[in-house]
C-alpha cells in the first residue's frame, strides 16, 4: 500500500476517533452541568461560563487531530 | 436515481479538481485572490496575495479603530446611538474580567477585552463575502498566543517579584517534600507554561479554519450540484453552516478571552492553590 492511501485512510479516521472521545466527554460535562443548573438556576452564568471553557478544553483535543490532518492532507494528494 | 448518477461524475471531477491544487485545504475566494487571478504578474497583487492574512488583520484593525473613535468623538453625559453600544459592550467586559480576576482586574480590561473584539470580528469576517478571516491562519493566532504569554509572564513577573516568579514555578515549597519535589514540579511548570501559547493558538485555529473550510467545501458542493444546467449559480447548501460558523466564532473568541484572562489569574499572588 502506498503512503499516500494509508494517509488517505488513517487520518479521517484519526479524527473520527479523536471525535468519538471528545463527543462521550462533551456530553457527561454537559449533562453535569445541566443537572448543575437545574439545581441551582440563579448560579447558571457562572456555570455556563466554566462549561464553555471546559469545553474548549476536551474540544482542543479534536482540534489537535483536526490540525494534524490539515497539515497531512497535502501529502495525500 | 438519474440525478445522482449524473452528479456524482462531476462531484468526482471537481473534488480531482480541488485535490490537483497542492495549496492545502479549499477555501472560498476572497478580494486579494480575485485581485491576484486578475492581476497576477503585478507586483501589488503579489505583494497583497503574500501578505494575506496581514492585509485582512490590519483592515479589521483599521475598521474597529474607526469605529472606536467616530463613537468616543464627542463624548456626551447622556449616550446616545453608537455611544451608547460601545458603552454597554465596554461594561459587559468589564463585569466580566473583574468577575473573574476581582478588583486588580481593571488593570487588563482594555487588553483583555480588546483581544475578545478583534477575535471575533476577525472570526466574523470570514462570513462577509469577499473577506476571509485571517484567525484561519496558524501566524495570526501565535501571535495573539505568543502576546498574551509575554503579557502573562511579564505580569507575574511584576507582581510577584523576580524570587516570588521562580517560587511559583518551583511549586510554592514551604516544607520538606515541596523542597524535595522542587526538581520535579519546576520543569513541569515550565512545560505547562509554554504549551498555553501552543493551545491557545491551535484551538482558535483548528476551529476557524475547520468552519471556514466547511462553508468552503459546501460552497463548491452547491455550485458543482447544478452544474450540468449550465447556470452561472448555485444552490447556497452552506447556509446553515453560517450559523453553525456564527456560534463557532463567538464560542472561540470567548473562550481565548477568558483563558488568557484565567491564566493572568494563576500569576496573581494568593494564598492557596
Amino acid at each position: 500500500m502506498p503512503f499516500q492511501s494509508a494517509l488517505g485512510f488513517a487520518v479521517p479516521l484519526a479524527v473520527g476517533i479523536a471525535a468519538f472521545g471528545s463527543a462521550l466527554g462533551l456530553g457527561r460535562m454537559g449533562a453535569a452541568a445541566m443537572e448543575a443548573i437545574g439545581r441551582q438556576p440563579e448560579a447558571a452564568s457562572k456555570i455556563q461560563l466554566a462549561m464553555i471553557i471546559g469545553f474548549a478544553f476536551v474540544e482542543a483535543l479534536t482540534i489537535y487531530a483536526l490540525v494534524t490532518m490539515f497539515i497531512l492532507q497535502g501529502k495525500i494528494s | 436515481m438519474q440525478l445522482l448518477l449524473k452528479v456524482f461524475p462531476v462531484i468526482l471531477a471537481f473534488t480531482e479538481e480541488a485535490g490537483a491544487k497542492p495549496e492545502g485545504p479549499p477555501e472560498v475566494p476572497n478580494i486579494v485572490t480575485l485581485l491576484y487571478d486578475r492581476f497576477g504578474a503585478y507586483t501589488f497583487a503579489q505583494f497583497l496575495h503574500h501578505w494575506e492574512n496581514v492585509f485582512f488583520s490590519v483592515l479589521i484593525a483599521i475598521l474597529l479603530g474607526t469605529v472606536s473613535y467616530l463613537a468616543s468623538r464627542r463624548p456626551r453625559l447622556v449616550p446616545g446611538g453608537l455611544q451608547n453600544f460601545m458603552e454597554l459592550v465596554v461594561e459587559k467586559l468589564n463585569n466580566f474580567v473583574c468577575g473573574i480576576l476581582g478588583k486588580e482586574g481593571r488593570d487588563f480590561v482594555p487588553f483583555l477585552g480588546t483581544l475578545f473584539i478583534y477575535i471575533l470580528c476577525m472570526n466574523l469576517f470570514g462570513l462577509v463575502p469577499g473577506m476571509k478571516s485571517p484567525s484561519s491562519s496558524i501566524n495570526t493566532t501565535a501571535a495573539l498566543a505568543i502576546t498574551v504569554f509575554a503579557y502573562v509572564q511579564y505580569t507575574g513577573i511584576r507582581k510577584l517579584g523576580i524570587l516570588g516568579y521562580l517560587d511559583h514555578f518551583a511549586g510554592r515549597p514551604r516544607d520538606v517534600v515541596g523542597i524535595v519535589l522542587v526538581p520535579l514540579m519546576f520543569p513541569l511548570h515550565v512545560i505547562s507554561e509554554l504549551a498555553k501559547p501552543l493551545s491557545l493558538s491551535l484551538r482558535l485555529f483548528g476551529n476557524i479554519l475547520g468552519e471556514d473550510v466547511l462553508i468552503a467545501v459546501f460552497v463548491g458542493l452547491g455550485v458543482t450540484t447544478i452544474a450540468f444546467l449550465h447556470l452561472p449559480i448555485g444552490i447556497p447548501l452552506h447556509f446553515p453552516f453560517i450559523f453553525l460558523a456564527i456560534l463557532t466564532s463567538a464560542v472561540q473568541a470567548l473562550v481565548f478571552a477568558s483563558l488568557s484572562t484565567i491564566y493572568f489569574l494563576m500569576m496573581f499572588p494568593h494564598e492557596e492553590h
